[in-house]
């Protein structure tokens, strides 16, 4: 072998492989506008995606699992919390998290109204990209979804309706990442600990303004109209009475995997 | 004694890197301090800016080293002075301008929030400025010597390569997936790709130089490390393009072919270990032998093999985002880009300063670089040891992120002592540097 047969073998080699990834490039583009939804595209997710690069967020979180590792990915986050948390979160993200217990905290931007609505649109557009099922499991930014190893975890299509539940609590609805179910435990909602007879008693209660007769109802309610009745505590709630909780679930779950839920959350007693 | 007086610029570049090295290291503290927690400067500094500040000084002053390795190589390769002095001199002071303004303008919160980009743009065509000239002076000289050998072409080419892969990520997109693909063409194709013509070509100058062996056998090989650089590091992009919005095949594309990409690297560890076993230990720079061998060795572990570890998309969809990532960057720009850098650094100072190869065989120069390649070796460690734990509790058991971190703090008390060490050896390197005394440029033999 020459010099002049390495040679070739760089040139041509870099040309083949060059022309090769120009192809895919020109593929690639070709399927973006329906991968990624751009006609959901619009100047609010743009405005938004500048918030994002404005305030160097992608220096401390990931976003589809990129940028730097000093804070939570996001990908999920709008579906995980809702926007009326994440709003209030985002003007004051001390109300919510201590440096003290969790070692760090978000500092204060300073984000105006308008850049956290655009900045929440361009999450809610990111997370509708088809990123080929990652993350495989919802990555949560405290507490814990106990969901076992693969093989041995609790199984969304057990046979009993309340075990489905829990699995569902676990893993692909994610209630997990805001509710414990610990005792005392407070992540972004109320612990659910011992909801089973809360709810119960919760009806029977002279304040009690919702629709509900008996516990499964009143969970019912609380996971399909979250903002009907409000659970006692602060920065659960919107100053104008809008539950932090998403109010997205009649559309994200099937009627039977509520029932399972409700099967789960009214064991917890 | 130089053999070129305009070779004399490559001190000032070297000078200037090891001050932004030095600046990198300081940042990197304070971005560790704050993953330890909690943090004073919340409001005044935060971990994004310091972040942001460590990561760009890393890509400001390797390029300045390759810069200032090319000054000094190129008049030897070429057997002619620099086209212009001058010309290489503006351009120094246009780049420490354009560094220096990004990274204060970091602090004001002025940025582009692109990890590795953020540079405004504006401050981003002075870089292009300063790359064309840096390029039109190269050659020039080359022109003029009528001259061209393998080892310069495939540095140059390179360094012309980043500047061209530089302009992609100058455009801005509305679509955060093609604001996505875009980037990895800079920052992929610059460190999985053409930077690697710039580590073979320094590595086969100071092979050649160090163990004395015949150019042409070293030239040849040198063709097929960097033919399997773009062999497997062009479609190896890929392996970025797995979670990001881009269709599935990238999937099968990226992980073949990046899983090829350590053939590169570790190409370079065998040819600088042959070349270096045939002649031995004889060249009296010792500590530029160990620089160069070291880096080779490192490159193929740290950018190689670490790569590998979590490139496989069966792999990456759990590791993806976490410490792992951070394990494997910290090494392989170590291995690969740092350490060539240090080794040129280390071949020149002797003819740069005016004194014998002998006599700049130090202890502290050698002690510079066990301290460093040791404390890397731990913090990699620490890191990786950090990234598996998080992995597996956050990824695989749905543990939050927050407790998550709370269980790897020792990880992070690892990651810090370990830096310590790097740190002390960084100083010691530094320190050597400026013990060597200041540049002496007497006129070579006439030309």
């Amino acid at each position: 072998m020459t010099k002049a047969t390495t040679r070739r073998f760089f040139f041509a080699g870099t040309a083949l492989f060059t022309l090769v990834f120009i192809g895919l490039t020109l593929h690639t583009h070709s399927t973006i506008a329906r991968r990624t939804h751009s006609d959901r595209l619009d100047e609010r997710v743009v405005r938004g995606l500048h918030v994002w690069a404005r305030y160097n967020c992608e220096n401390c979180h990931t976003l589809l699992g990129e940028g730097a590792y000093y804070a939570p990915d996001l990908t999920e986050i709008v579906a995980q919390r809702g926007k009326g948390y994440l709003a209030a979160f985002l003007a004051n993200p001390a109300a919510f998290y201590s440096e003290a217990r969790d070692r760090r905290l978000m500092p204060t931007l300073g984000l105006s109204e308008p850049e956290i609505a655009d900045v929440l649109e361009f999450l809610t557009w990111v997370d509708g990209i088809d990123s080929n099922g990652w993350p495989p499991r919802p990555i949560l930014v405290a507490g814990a979804a106990p969901r076992g190893l693969p093989g041995i975890e609790t199984r969304v299509d057990a046979e009993r309706p309340g075990d489905r539940g829990q699995a569902l609590f676990n893993g692909a609805g994610a209630c997990a990442g805001c509710h414990a179910v610990a005792p005392g435990v407070r992540l972004v909602g109320p612990s659910l600990s011992g909801i089973g007879i809360t709810a119960a008693e919760r009806v029977a209660d002279a304040s009690y303004g919702g629709t509900a007769t008996a516990a499964e109802g009143y969970l019912r309610e609380s996971i399909l109209e979250p903002s009907r009745f409000l659970a006692p505590g602060s920065n659960y709630a919107t100053p104008d009475g809008r539950s932090y909780m998403p109010d997205h679930y009649p559309k994200v779950l099937a009627a039977g995997q509520v029932d399972d839920l409700v099967a789960y959350l009214v064991t917890l007693r | 004694m130089l053999a070129y007086r305009s070779q004399r610029i490559a001190y000032a570049y070297f000078a200037a890197a090891l001050v932004l090295f030095s600046l990198q290291l300081a940042f990197g503290f304070l971005a560790l301090a704050k993953y330890l927690g909690p943090d004073p400067l919340l409001d005044v500094l935060n971990f994004a800016t310091a972040k942001a500040i460590h990561t760009n000084l890393l890509l400001v002053w390797l390029l300045t080293g390759f810069m200032g390795s090319a000054y000094y190589l190129v008049p030897e390769e070429s057997r002619v002075e620099i086209y212009s002095e001058r010309l290489a001199w503006m351009q120094l002071a246009l780049w420490l301008f354009a560094g220096v303004t990004t990274v204060v303008g970091y602090l004001f919160g002025i940025t582009e929030g692109r990890k590795f980009l953020e540079m405004p743009l504006v401050l981003k065509f002075g870089v292009v400025i300063v790359m064309l000239i840096f390029l039109f002076n190269v050659a020039m000289t080359i022109r003029r010597a009528g001259r061209f050998t393998t080892t310069e072409g495939v540095l140059l080419g390179g360094l012309a390569g980043a500047a061209l892969l530089f302009l992609p990520g100058l455009i801005p997109f509305d679509n955060y997936t093609l604001d996505r693909f875009y980037r990895w063409w800079v920052v992929h194709l610059w460190v999985e790709g053409v930077w690697e013509l710039i580590m073979g070509g320094l590595l086969a100058f100071l092979l050649i130089r160090l163990s004395g062996a015949d150019r042409e056998v070293l030239e040849k090989w040198l063709y097929v490390i960097v033919g399997l650089t773009f062999l497997s590091g062009i479609l190896g992009t890929g392996h970025h393009y797995y979670w990001i919005g881009t269709p599935r095949y990238w999937l099968w594309v990226g992980g073949f072919f990046s899983a090829l990409e350590p053939l590169a690297f570790l190409g370079m560890a065998i040819y600088a270990y042959t070349i270096i076993g045939r002649s031995g230990l004889a060249h009296p720079n010792s500590i530029a032998l160990h620089w160069t061998l070291g880096s080779a060795i490192f490159s193929a572990i740290g950018a190689g093999i670490l790569g590998f570890a979590h490139t496989w998309p069966q792999v990456n969809q759990w590791t993806h985002g976490t410490h792992i990532t951070t394990m494997h960057g910290h090494m392989a720009f170590f291995g690969a880009y740092a350490m060539i850098v240090f080794a040129m650094i280390s071949y020149a100072l002797p003819a740069l300063t005016g004194s014998s190869d002998a006599e700049r065989q130090t202890r502290l120069g050698l002690a510079a670089f066990w301290l460093m390649i040791g404390g890397m070796f731990g913090m990699t460690m620490a890191l990786a040891a950090a990234g598996i734990t998080q992995t597996y509790l956050e990824r695989i058991l749905g543990l939050g992120y927050l407790e998550t971190q709370q269980k790897i703090q020792v990880h992070y008390l690892m990651w810090l002592g370990t830096a310590v060490i790097f740190a002390a050896g960084a100083g010691a390197y530094v320190w050597d540097f400026v013990r060597a005394g200041a540049p002496r440029a007497e006129p070579g033999p006439a030309t």
